[in-house]
C-alpha cells in the first residue's frame, strides 16, 4: 500500500463489485495516475489476499469498468479521453474477466466452409462444394458424415430436433438452404449414421441466403435474393402421412428421393436480397436486407412490427434472447448495436470498429449477455464485450482466409469457418 | 337718444338687414293703420301674407322698457300694452329644462301656469328671419319661453360691452381724480402703526429667483438684452460658406491616410564596409571594367570602388556625399505619386464552391473485395440486373462468373478468345450475357440465379431454329448465326454470331432484346445492331462514319450513340436520321455512359466520355451540344466511365491506375445545372505494360463500384 502512495501523481478510487465472493472494502485507495489495467489487477489481489483469512495465493483476473466501459489503457488516457474530473473518487467496477478462448481444432474441409450451426454435441457444416458435414461435437472433433444432395453451394444449415425413433435409434434433424433456390430438411440416424433428405422445400426464385428453425417447434424461415422471407413446417406426422399418399401415388418413383414441400407462408417487404433470418421472441421473425433495414416481423399474422433502418446494407444480424439487442455487421468494417425494444428504433446505439474489412457475421453469446463474436473479411474472429466499442476483448486468431460464418450456439465454443476451407474452433471456460 | 342716431348705427351690426327695412320697423304703426284701408290692387299677395304674420305675432312680443329709454314713444305704447297681461315667471333661477315634460313652464303672478307657447319649426323660423324685420334683435326668454325683442338701449348696452366701454352712457370716465391715500404725510394718517421688520429685509424668495437668473446667464440659457441684439445683429449679416470643404479635409487627411512612403534607400552590404572581405574588392579585372564604364556609369553594379581601411580612422571624408544627397532630394522629389493597388487573393477563394463529400455520402469510400483468379488483365466485366453476380472477361480467354458478396468465382468459361467486351442481358427474365470473344460474339447462358429462368432462357435459345429470315447477302457477308456445338452447349455457350472484323464492344438495349457490336475497323459496316428474339442482325448506316468507338442505345428513346474519335452522334433510330452531333474537342474517345436518369425523369440527358487526351466531357444534352464541364482529374488516358443507376454518382479509370469517383447531381429544375464533385481517388491497381484500371462499374443497387484491371483482379470499392 505504501508504495502506491509514494507515487507523485495520485487519483483516488473505489472499487465495487457485484460480484459477493470478490468484495473488497468501500475505502478510497490512492493510486498512480498511469495505472493499467494490470496494476490495478495486482492491487486487488493484494487486496483479497489481506481480506482472505486463508492464504490461498490464487490469483484473480479482473477487468476493470468506468462509467459501464471496460477500461484499456492506463487511468489517466481514460480520464484525458472522456473528461472525468479527477476531483472526486472515481468508482471502478471490476468483473472477472472474461478467460480468453483457446483454439481448439480445425477442420479441415474440401471447399469454402459457408455455414455452421452447433447442437449441443454435433457440428454441421455447409460448404461451396454443395456438401454438408457432421462433426462430433466433443472433444475429438471426428468427422461423422459428409452428405451433398444440393446443386448449389450451401448458404445456412440449422439443427431442428433430436428424437429417438420407434426402433430405439436416436435421430437428429437439421435443414440446409444453398443457392439452388431449395431448402433440405435432413434426417440422421445417429446410430447407423445415415442422413437423407426427407423433404425437398421449393418456392424461393432465387437462391437463399439464410435459414433458422424455430427451437423446440416444427418450423423454420428462410430468407433469400428473392426478396422474400418463408416460413415452412417440420412436422413429421404430417410428412408421414403424406408420405404414404405419395407413395401411393408414385410408385414408380424412386423411395428415397425427397418430397417437395410449399412455403407455409410468404413475408414480402424488403426492397433486396435477405441476409439473416432469427426468430426472436414468441413468434416474432427478425430479418436484415442488404436494403438497409432490419424488420421485426409477426409470422403468425404476417406483418411488420418494427422496423429499423440503416445507411448501409446489412450482411449479417444477430438478436440476443438475453438482452434483447440486435448487433448487425454491415458493408464496412463496423459493427452496429441496436436495441429492438426502444422506440426510437433506428438510432445506434453503439458502434464496434476494429475490423479492417467487411464484418460478414456476427453471433451473440448464449450466456453473457455482454459478449459476442464477429468474423471478418480481414481473416480475423473477435470476441467483443459491448461495454468496450473500439477495443476487442481478443483477436481469434488462425484462419488464413475471409471468414465466412461463425457460430456460438453452445457456449463454450466458438466456431468460426472460412475460405481457407476450415472451421475453426475456440474453447470457451 | 334720438331714433335718426340708432339707425345710423346699426347696419354697421347687423348684416343682411338693409336700411330699408329699419324705416319699415320705424313705419310699423303706419302700415299697421294703412292695414285698415288696404286695396287689393294697392298691395301685393306676397306682401299681404307677410303682414298678417306680422301681425299675429306682434301681439306674441313682449317689449321691456328700460329704465333709461322713456323717450321712444311708440315703444312707450307697446309698454303700457303689456303691463296690463304681465307674465313674468315665479319660477326662480332654476334650470327650465326641469319642465321639459309638461306642458307648462312655470306660474305667473298669480300662481296661474304659464303655458308653454306654440313650438316652432324650421320653416317658422326662416320665415321670420326672412321677414321680421326685428328678428336681430329678437331673444326668447328661457323662463317664459316667449320671445323678447330687445329696445334700442339694450342693443346699445351690448355694443358698449362688447367694445369694453362701461355700459352706463352716462358714466364719466374723466371725473376729476379724488386723491384718497396720498404720498404727503398727513397729520392725521389713515393708518397709524410702525412699519414691520420684513419691511426692511431684503426677500430671500426674490435673492432666490435672482441666484436663479444668475446662474442662468452663466451657463447662457438665459441671454441678457446686449447678447439679443449682438445676435439679432449677426443673423442679419450675410454669410460666407466654404463650398469645397470635403475635399479640403480630404487632401489634408490624405498624407495621413494615404500616406505614400519615401522610396527606400538600399541598406549598405559588405562592399561599402570601409574594412570589406577582400573578395567584395575589386580584382584588376573588375577595376578595367568599372574604369570602361566610366561613360556609362549607370551600367556599373556597384557606383563606388570598395576600399579597404584598417580602422575607422583612416576612412577619408566621403567626397560624393553632397552628389548623393542631392540624388536622394531628386527621388523624393519624383518619387511616383500614384498608389499602388495590391489585390490579396487567398489561393483558396479561386476554386469554386463545392459541398464537402461528407455530405454526399454514401460513395464508395473503401476497397473491400478483390476477386482474384484471372491470369490476364481483365478487359471488361458487367454486374447481373439485380446485383448477385458479376462476369468478367479477360486475356486469358476465360469468362468468370463470380459471386458478390462473397469473392467466390462461380464458373469460368473458356471462349478461345481475347474477351474485349461483355455485357449482361438488363432483361430479368432472360438469363444471358454477351462476350466479345475476338471476331466471334458469344451468347452464354451463366447458369446462375433463377433456375427456372436459366432453363427457360436455354429452352427459347435452343428451340429457335435457323430460320432463314430474309437477310441481305450484305449482310450475311458480315454477320453469320450458329448455334454452338453440344460441346460448347454444355460450357453455357448457347449462340456464336461470327462477325467479319474484331470486335470492339457490345451492348444491350434496355429491354433487353436487341444488342450492337461494334467493329471498329468495319468501315461503314463497324456497326451492327442484333435481335435475339428473331436472330436478325442489320447494318444500320450506309456510309463509314470514321473509326467508331462505342456504342450506347438510350436508356427511354429510341436513340442510337455513336462515339467516333472525336465526336458522338445520336441517331434517331424511329426517324432513321442524325439527330444531334456533340462536339468533343478531344483527340480521341475512349468510352462514354449515359446517365439513366433518376424516376424516369432526365433519363439520358446527360452523357459522360472519357477519352484518351484525360479528359472526361460532361454533355448536358438539353443545354447545348459542347461539353457542359470538362473534368481533368486523370494524368493518363482515361478508358472507362459510367453512372450509377440509382445514385448520383459516376466513376471513371485511367491508365494512372486511379479510380475516380464523382458526385454528379442532376436536378429536376431545368434552370439548375448539374452538380459535379469528385469525391474519391482509389489507386490499388497496379500497373503493367502501360495498363492499369481497365473498366468500370456500378453496382446496380448498392452504392459500390467494380474496377478491373491489368493486374488481372478486379476489386470492389464500397
Amino acid at each position: 500500500m505504501n508504495n502506491w502512495q509514494k507515487s507523485d501523481s495520485q487519483i483516488q478510487v473505489k472499487f465495487l463489485t457485484k460480484q459477493e465472493k470478490y468484495a473488497v472494502p468501500d475505502t478510497p485507495f490512492y493510486v498512480p495516475h498511469n495505472v493499467t489495467p494490470a496494476g490495478l489487477n495486482e492491487l486487488l489481489n493484494q487486496l483479497l489476499c489481506e481480506g482472505a483469512s486463508d492464504s490461498k495465493n490464487k490469483k484473480f483476473q479482473f477487468s476493470f469498468l468506468i462509467n459501464d466501459e471496460i477500461l484499456h489503457s492506463n487511468l489517466a488516457e481514460y480520464i484525458a479521453e472522456n473528461n472525468i474530473s479527477s476531483e472526486h473518487d472515481i468508482c471502478i467496477e471490476y468483473i472477472e474477466a472474461t478467460p480468453a478462448p483457446e483454439p481448439l481444432d480445425c477442420l479441415e474441409h474440401d471447399d469454402w466452409v459457408s455455414a455452421v450451426h452447433m447442437s449441443s454435441e454435433w457440428i454441421l457444416s455447409g460448404c461451396y462444394d454443395n456438401s454438408l458435414h457432421i462433426w462430433s461435437g466433443e472433444s475429438k472433433h471426428k468427422h461423422l458424415l459428409s452428405c451433398t444432395s444440393h446443386s448449389g453451394p450451401i448458404k445456412g444449415v440449422s439443427w431442428i430436433q433430436m428424437w429417438i425413433n420407434e426402433n430405439g435409434n436416436s435421430m437428429a434433424s437439421f435443414v440446409s438452404v444453398s443457392q439452388d433456390q431449395t431448402a433440405l430438411l435432413w434426417e440422421w440416424n445417429i446410430d447407423e449414421n445415415v442422413a437423407k433428405p426427407i423433404f425437398v422445400y421449393r418456392g424461393h426464385e432465387r437462391s437463399i441466403n439464410c435459414v433458422h428453425a424455430k427451437p423446440s417447434e416444427s418450423v423454420f424461415v428462410t430468407g433469400g435474393w428473392d426478396c422474400t422471407l418463408k416460413i415452412w413446417l417440420t412436422d413429421f406426422n404430417a410428412i408421414n402421412n403424406e408420405e404414404e399418399l405419395s407413395a401411393k401415388r408414385h410408385k414408380r418413383d424412386r423411395i428415397n428421393a425427397p418430397l417437395t414441400q410449399v412455403p407455409k407462408s410468404t413475408l414480402q417487404g424488403h426492397k433486396e436480397a435477405i441476409s439473416t433470418v432469427q426468430w426472436t421472441e414468441d413468434n416474432d421473425i427478425m430479418s436484415a436486407s442488404w436494403d438497409h433495414t432490419i424488420k421485426l416481423w409477426d409470422a403468425e399474422y404476417g406483418g411488420i412490427k418494427t422496423e429499423i433502418v440503416g445507411n448501409k446494407s446489412i450482411f449479417n444480424a444477430h438478436y440476443s434472447h438475453l438482452n434483447h439487442l440486435i448487433i448487425t455487421c454491415s458493408a464496412d468494417r463496423h459493427i452496429r448495436l441496436y436495441d429492438s425494444k426502444s422506440s426510437e428504433g433506428s438510432i445506434v446505439k453503439k458502434i464496434f470498429s476494429s475490423h479492417k474489412e467487411w464484418v460478414q457475421s456476427v453471433r451473440w453469446s448464449t450466456t453473457a449477455e455482454h459478449l459476442f463474436v464477429s468474423g471478418s473479411f480481414d481473416n480475423d474472429l473477435k470476441l467483443w464485450d459491448i461495454r468496450s466499442c473500439n477495443t476487442p476483448l481478443f483477436d481469434l486468431l488462425g484462419h488464413e482466409d475471409k471468414i465466412l460464418c461463425c457460430d456460438w450456439s453452445k457456449p463454450e465454443l466458438i466456431i468460426s469457418g472460412s475460405a481457407d476451407r476450415t472451421l475453426r474452433l475456440y474453447s470457451v471456460k | 337718444m334720438a331714433p335718426k342716431k340708432r339707425i345710423k348705427l346699426l347696419p354697421k351690426i347687423q348684416e343682411g338687414i338693409n336700411e330699408e327695412s329699419f324705416q319699415q320697423n320705424s313705419f310699423i304703426k303706419r302700415k299697421r293703420l294703412s292695414l285698415l284701408d288696404k286695396t287689393k290692387s294697392d298691395i301685393t299677395k306676397d306682401e299681404n301674407l307677410n303682414e298678417s304674420t306680422d301681425e299675429v305675432q306682434q301681439t306674441d312680443y313682449i317689449e321691456y322698457k328700460d329704465e333709461f329709454d322713456t323717450s321712444d314713444e311708440e315703444v312707450n305704447i307697446v309698454f303700457l300694452l303689456n303691463i296690463q297681461n304681465d307674465i313674468r315667471n315665479t319660477v326662480g333661477n332654476i334650470p327650465m329644462n326641469w319642465y321639459d315634460d309638461y306642458p307648462h313652464i312655470g306660474y305667473d303672478w298669480e300662481g296661474k301656469q304659464i303655458l308653454k307657447p306654440h313650438s316652432e319649426d324650421q320653416l317658422d323660423y326662416f320665415l321670420k328671419r326672412m321677414e321680421d324685420p326685428n328678428f336681430w334683435k329678437t331673444v326668447k326668454d328661457k323662463q317664459t319661453g316667449k320671445y323678447v325683442v330687445l329696445s334700442d338701449e339694450d342693443v346699445e348696452i351690448i355694443h358698449r360691452l362688447e367694445s369694453s366701454k362701461i355700459p352706463d352712457i352716462t358714466f364719466n370716465e374723466y371725473a376729476p381724480w379724488i386723491d384718497w391715500f396720498t404720498n404727503e404725510v398727513m397729520k392725521m394718517p389713515l393708518r397709524k402703526f410702525p412699519e414691520h421688520k420684513r419691511s426692511f429685509l431684503p426677500s430671500r424668495i426674490e435673492a432666490k429667483k435672482v441666484c436663479k437668473m444668475v446662474h442662468a446667464l452663466k451657463m447662457g440659457y438665459l441671454k441678457t438684452k446686449k447678447q439679443k441684439a449682438e445676435e439679432r445683429l449677426k443673423k442679419r449679416e450675410k454669410k460666407f460658406y466654404l463650398l469645397w470643404k470635403t475635399d479640403d479635409t480630404a487632401e489634408e487627411m490624405r498624407r495621413i491616410h494615404d500616406h505614400i512612403p519615401a522610396p527606400k534607400r538600399h541598406l549598405p552590404g559588405h562592399a561599402e564596409s570601409y574594412n570589406p572581405p577582400t573578395e567584395y574588392l575589386f580584382n584588376k579585372k573588375e577595376l578595367r571594367e568599372w574604369e570602361k564604364q566610366a561613360e556609362t556609369p549607370w551600367k556599373r553594379k556597384l557606383h563606388f570602388i570598395p576600399q579597404k581601411y584598417s580602422s575607422l580612422l583612416e576612412v577619408p571624408i566621403y567626397t560624393d556625399f553632397l552628389k548623393e544627397r542631392f540624388t536622394r532630394c531628386l527621388d523624393l522629389y519624383l518619387c511616383p505619386r500614384a498608389r499602388k493597388m495590391r489585390l490579396t487573393i487567398e489561393p483558396e477563394d479561386l476554386l469554386p464552391k463545392l459541398p464537402s463529400p461528407r455530405d454526399l455520402q454514401p460513395f464508395p469510400s473503401v476497397m473491400s473485395v478483390v476477386y482474384k483468379g484471372h491470369t490476364d488483365m481483365i478487359r471488361c466485366m458487367s454486374i447481373d440486373p439485380i446485383g448477385q453476380y458479376l462476369i468478367s472477361g479477360s486475356d486469358d480467354m476465360s469468362v468468370k462468373v463470380w459471386e458478390i458478396s462473397t469473392g467466390r468465382c462461380m464458373r469460368t468459361i473458356h471462349v478461345g478468345g481475347i474477351v474485349r467486351s461483355i455485357d449482361w442481358c438488363p432483361n430479368k427474365a432472360l438469363s444471358l450475357v454477351t462476350v466479345a470473344a475476338d471476331r466471334k460474339l458469344l451468347l452464354i447462358n451463366p447458369g446462375v440465379g433463377d433456375t427456372l429462368i436459366v432453363k427457360k432462357t436455354d429452352s427459347i435459345l435452343r428451340d429457335a431454329s435457323e430460320e432463314a429470315f430474309a437477310v441481305s447477302e450484305k449482310v450475311k457477308a458480315v454477320i453469320q448465326w450458329e448455334n454452338s456445338s453440344d460441346e460448347k452447349w454444355e460450357d453455357g455457350i448457347r449462340i456464336i454470331i461470327n462477325h467479319f472484323k474484331e470486335i470492339k464492344e457490345v451492348t444491350w438495349h434496355g429491354r433487353g432484346d436487341y444488342f450492337a457490336t461494334v467493329m471498329t475497323e468495319g468501315g461503314n459496316r463497324s456497326v451492327v445492331i442484333h435481335q435475339v428474339s428473331t436472330r436478325r442482325s442489320q447494318i444500320p448506316f450506309a456510309k463509314p462514319k470514321g473509326l467508331v468507338q462505342c456504342i450506347l442505345f438510350h436508356p427511354v428513346r429510341p436513340f442510337l450513340f455513336v462515339a467516333t474519335q472525336k465526336n458522338v452522334r445520336i441517331y434517331d433510330l424511329v426517324k432513321q436520321e442524325l439527330f444531334k452531333k456533340l462536339l468533343t474537342f478531344a483527340q480521341w474517345i475512349s468510352s462514354m455512359a449515359i446517365h439513366p436518369g433518376y424516376y424516369l425523369i432526365h433519363s439520358g440527358d446527360n452523357l459522360i466520355v472519357g477519352t484518351y487526351d484525360r479528359k472526361i466531357l460532361w454533355f448536358d444534352l438539353d443545354l447545348s451540344t459542347k461539353p457542359y464541364k470538362t473534368l481533368r482529374l486523370h494524368r493518363n488516358a482515361v478508358r472507362a466511365v459510367a453512372f450509377h443507376k440509382r445514385y448520383p454518382l459516376f466513376a471513371s479509370c485511367s491508365d494512372d491506375r486511379s479510380v475516380i469517383i464523382s458526385h454528379g447531381m442532376v436536378y429536376n429544375d431545368l434552370l439548375q445545372n448539374p452538380l459535379i464533385v469528385p469525391l474519391k481517388l482509389h489507386r490499388d491497381h497496379e500497373q503493367y505494360n502501360d495498363f492499369a484500371v481497365l473498366n468500370v462499374v456500378f453496382h446496380p443497387t448498392q452504392p459500390w463500384v467494380f474496377s478491373c484491371g491489368a493486374d488481372a483482379t478486379i476489386r470492389l470499392y464500397s
